[in-house]
């Protein structure tokens, strides 16, 4: 069960990002499975940014506040990381006057930390190599420390850099130079066990899982303005345009974004929208329209923390009461939040069913943790999630339509719709209130009965929404969670690494977080006798809403603010805190 | 006053011909626009535009933008999507990039298009998305209640404004005209033929068409009543060796609201694709995006995360 950690720090722009996936491929290859998060500040060059690996014979999906080794690629790595090393760890590093830092020693050797050096620079610049490539040298004294062979790490650096061979022979060399660790008197060597067969998977993060999803639903048409942490799907749907054919646009703001995805969802593309909270705000007007000419629309909300420009590199679940409440006016909407890789890919293909079925709007949120976390999963599976799009589209019956169907006052609330063009019956898709042909009315009647026909969707909605999901321990738990997003990776996780101290925990799971399902809830309380919240909010905000609809208070509840995940450490901390004074 | 391009008996007889599809353009709505306001005689042209052009009514989406003409989506026959104010040319926009097999027609104020949406305007111009667009320039707000708009004329009071505006007005075509557009024309409300000749153009032209529209408003545009513009009123295809293909002549006449105001298609690139044919990942693809919406296989795309 044991994980092994490995963090590197630097600045940004120092190739960290190339080192972690060079890792986390080779590790791969090896047959491990593996998560691996990056920080970083919001710009291109500079500033303190780590990527952190986290690595064992079974599935991880959540991250660790301590590493076990920590590789410093600058001086500010060097300081900074050195609480964040587990006791007994190592550090690892190139910088040649280290000696001139007095307090790198003295809290070193109070947490008992090894320190490890070699004149990576030197060693880099005397193979022909460029600043760079310190990075290939600590790869190679880090790879020794694992234990692993050499050449196993040679031969993903060669399949990664194969189309440089110049570059590739220093690399090589470089590696070599860090594994033979030339001047260190003893090198701790760690002892990992691997699995027996390399399994199958795939290494993939939030983001581009969400984009394949949506590839695979049958997206047609994507608009966006670039805002972090979802910039990436623009960046994924751009770089395969050429394999799907799917028209990608970058818009001139969101307001166009959002607009001309209503404009294509309304002619029958299967279209998407992708932004952050700042982007989202400027667009709620246009979720309002969306939502009164009864038009699908699917936005994905990539959440980081604000107000404002907030922390735009980091993570939280702090707008989901923004997706629930935004835009003016009263209707129906879905909100769906995606937690971890396979979620991602699945939510967004149920997301564009539902938009269809119900004509809705529907948001998926996301969250800086979820796009750009990447772990070893399974493959996808394809073609499990039909695609339903509740439309006309016999001839027959197009030809049998009315105008007075497209908006007609059914019982689910829920009209039958046709695509412009489709049928010689055209209707009226209007943003002003609207009679069942879409004819502008101010009639008090008419009003209401279509204020509450559309209403009605979101019962109906609900009666066939998908139910919470319980993970761990189904009864006699120990204690017991309630969450959404990302909190399920890390409870997923701690209710493992808690079962094997017979600990038991159980976790109350909601991918679809509106409208709220409040009776599976209701059935949690009643089973466990302290119910707790997990969220990534100050306020608790989804914790707040239960509790509202259940009239069931949370025992306490585990909140976090900071723009950093929850750590496994630190909720598993936290549950023997409460077991103990139980 | 004289317009050359409307050769009259022809088009009557087309339109007399083409009834049942002119008639398919009427509904029974009860029209809520004041006495004597430009909008009658701008959808009777489109409505003219359109038989000529032999479009049927359910092959065509109207996206209207907010404001009086927008109060209008209801009152044509063929498909809607009525719009916010500022973005009918966004949701327009998108509407003809999935399915360009639709004729696409967007108009919108001088209010929503020159203030609130104006980098809709100029995006879609710079995009060159394969759709119409009417700018209806009467000159203010008039569904607020006559509030001065980006085009209105300097010294006339205005609900807000009673002093009048004292900063300089807006030309919307020049505007365009100066961001390097496939196509520009400006016609009048009071000129149902030259507007039907000016539509029509628009209606076969591939890419982003704008189309200004002088509209009157009897109702708050004291300043520039029908008289004001026919005073004034002069016809390009009047004009010797006038050819709407040259843009630095077209920015020339078009800088004067003054003394002569100029009609016609004032400048078109004939040559230049549309952005749905510029797409390079689209190259060769006959098929519209709303006809591709089916589950993709995403297997080939796995294997770089193999």
């Amino acid at each position: 069960m044991k994980r092994t950690i490995v963090k590197i720090a630097g600045e940004s722009g120092m190739g960290l990002l190339s080192s972690g996936k060079i890792i986390a491929r080779a590790l791969k290859d090896l047959g491990f499975y593996m998560t691996v998060d990056r920080e970083y500040p919001s710009l291109i060059k500079g500033g303190s940014s780590n990527v952190q690996i986290e690595f064992a014979t079974h599935e991880i999906r959540a991250l660790s506040s301590k590493a076990d080794i920590v590789i410093a690629l600058d001086r500010h790595g060097l300081t900074e990381h050195i609480p964040s090393i587990k006791r007994g760890g190592i550090l690892i590093h190139g910088y040649e006057r280290h000696e001139l830092i007095p307090e790198l020693k003295a809290q070193a050797k109070k947490r008992n930390v090894k320190v490890l050096y070699l004149p990576a620079r030197t060693i880099a610049k005397e193979l022909g190599g460029s600043n760079l490539m310190v990075n290939m040298v600590l790869l190679g004294l880090l790879w020794k420390v694992l234990g692993f062979k050499k050449q196993e790490l040679k031969d993903e650096v060669s399949r990664q850099f194969k189309s440089k061979p110049k570059l590739l022979k220093i690399d090589l060399k470089c590696i070599d130079a860090g594994y033979e660790a030339e001047g260190i008197k003893k090198v701790p060597t760690y002892t990992i066990k691997r699995n027996k067969k390399v399994p199958k998977t795939i290494l993939i993060d939030g983001t581009e899982s969400l984009s394949l999803g949506a590839i695979h639903a049958g997206l047609r048409n994507y608009y966006m303005y670039p805002m972090s942490p979802i910039s990436g799907v623009l960046t994924y749907l751009g770089k395969t345009s050429h394999e799907t054919g799917i028209v990608v646009k970058q818009a001139e703001d969101e307001i166009t974004a959002i607009q001309m995805t209503i404009g294509s969802m309304h002619a029958g593309s299967r279209s998407l929208v992708a932004t952050s909270g700042g982007g989202f705000d400027l667009m709620t007007e246009s979720v309002s329209m969306a939502a009164i000419t009864e038009t699908p629309l699917v936005l994905a909300l990539g959440q980081r923390p604000g107000p404002a420009t907030g922390l735009p590199t980091w993570t939280c679940q702090g707008d989901l009461n923004l997706a629930v409440y935004a835009a003016h006016g009263e209707f129906a909407r879905a909100v769906i939040a995606c937690s971890d890789q396979e979620s991602s890919f699945e939510l967004i293909q149920h997301a564009f069913n539902i938009a269809e079925t119900y004509q809705i709007p529907v948001i998926l949120l996301t969250e800086k943790e979820v796009l750009e976390k990447y772990s070893t999963i399974t493959p996808f599976k394809q073609k499990t999630i039909p695609i339903k799009r509740g439309l006309v589209t016999k001839k027959a019956d197009l030809e049998k339509l009315k105008p007075e169907d497209r908006f007609a006052l059914t019982k689910s609330g829920i009209s039958k719709r046709w695509l412009p063009g489709s049928s010689k019956t055209f209707y009226y898709a209007n943003s002003d209130e609207h009679k069942p042909d879409g004819r502008i009315t101010e009639d008090a009647k008419p009003v209401a009965d279509m204020v509450e026909k559309r209403l009605r969707k979101e019962g109906t909605l609900k009666k066939h929404l998908p139910k919470p999901i319980i993970y761990g321990a189904k009864k006699d738990a120990d204690i017991a969670f309630i969450g959404w997003g990302s909190s399920k990776t890390v409870m997923l996780d701690t209710i493992n690494l808690l079962k094997k101290e017979g600990i038991a925990v159980s976790y109350l799971h909601y991918d679809y977080v509106w409208p709220i399902q409040e009776k599976p809830a209701q059935e949690f309380f009643k089973k466990n006798k302290a119910v707790y919240l997990i969220e990534n909010n100050f306020r608790g905000q989804f914790g707040e809403h239960i509790e509202a609809q259940t009239k069931q208070s949370f025992k306490d509840k585990l909140l976090k603010y900071n723009g950093r995940p929850f750590y496994i450490d630190e909720v598993t901390a936290y549950i023997k805190k409460r077991i103990k004074s139980k | 006053m004289k317009s050359s391009h409307t050769p009259l008996k022809k088009n009557l007889k087309t339109l007399f011909d083409n009834k049942e599809t002119y008639l398919g353009y009427e509904n029974e709505e009860v029209i809520t626009w004041c006495n004597g306001c430009g909008n009658y005689q701008i959808q009777n042209a489109l409505k003219r535009a359109l038989t000529l052009e032999g479009i049927k009514p359910h092959n065509i989406l109207y996206c209207f933008d907010i404001g009086c003409n927008g109060n209008g989506s209801d009152k044509i026959g063929g498909y809607t999507l009525h719009s916010l104010h500022g973005r009918v040319i966004s949701s327009a926009a998108g509407a003809c990039l999935a399915n360009p097999a639709l004729t696409v027609i967007a108009s919108g104020g001088d209010g929503g298009t020159m203030s609130e949406g104006i980098n809709h305007l100029i995006h879609a111009v710079r995009s060159d998305y394969p759709m119409v667009f009417i700018l209806h320039n009467n000159h203010n707000y008039g569904l607020t209640t006559g509030q001065a708009s980006a085009t209105t004329p300097k010294g006339f009071p205005m609900n807000g404004s009673p002093d009048g505006v004292f900063i300089e007005p807006m030309n919307p075509s020049e505007f365009v005209l100066n961001l390097n557009p496939s196509f520009v024309a400006r016609s009048f409300s009071g000129d149902v033929k030259h507007m039907t000749y000016v539509l029509r153009e628009a209606l076969n032209h591939n890419g982003f068409a704008f189309v200004e529209i002088l509209q009157v408003c009897p109702t708050y545009n004291k300043a520039t009543p029908q008289q004001w513009y026919w005073d004034r009123i002069k016809y390009t295809d009047d004009m010797k060796n006038y050819r709407a293909d040259n843009l630095k002549k077209a920015k020339k006449i078009v800088e004067d609201f003054e003394k002569n105001i100029y009609l016609g298609v004032l400048y078109q690139d004939k040559k230049r694709k549309n952005f749905l044919e510029r797409l390079p990942n689209r190259k060769g693809i006959k098929t519209t995006p709303v006809e591709e919406v089916k589950h993709y296989s995403i297997t080939s795309l796995l294997k770089e995360f193999e």
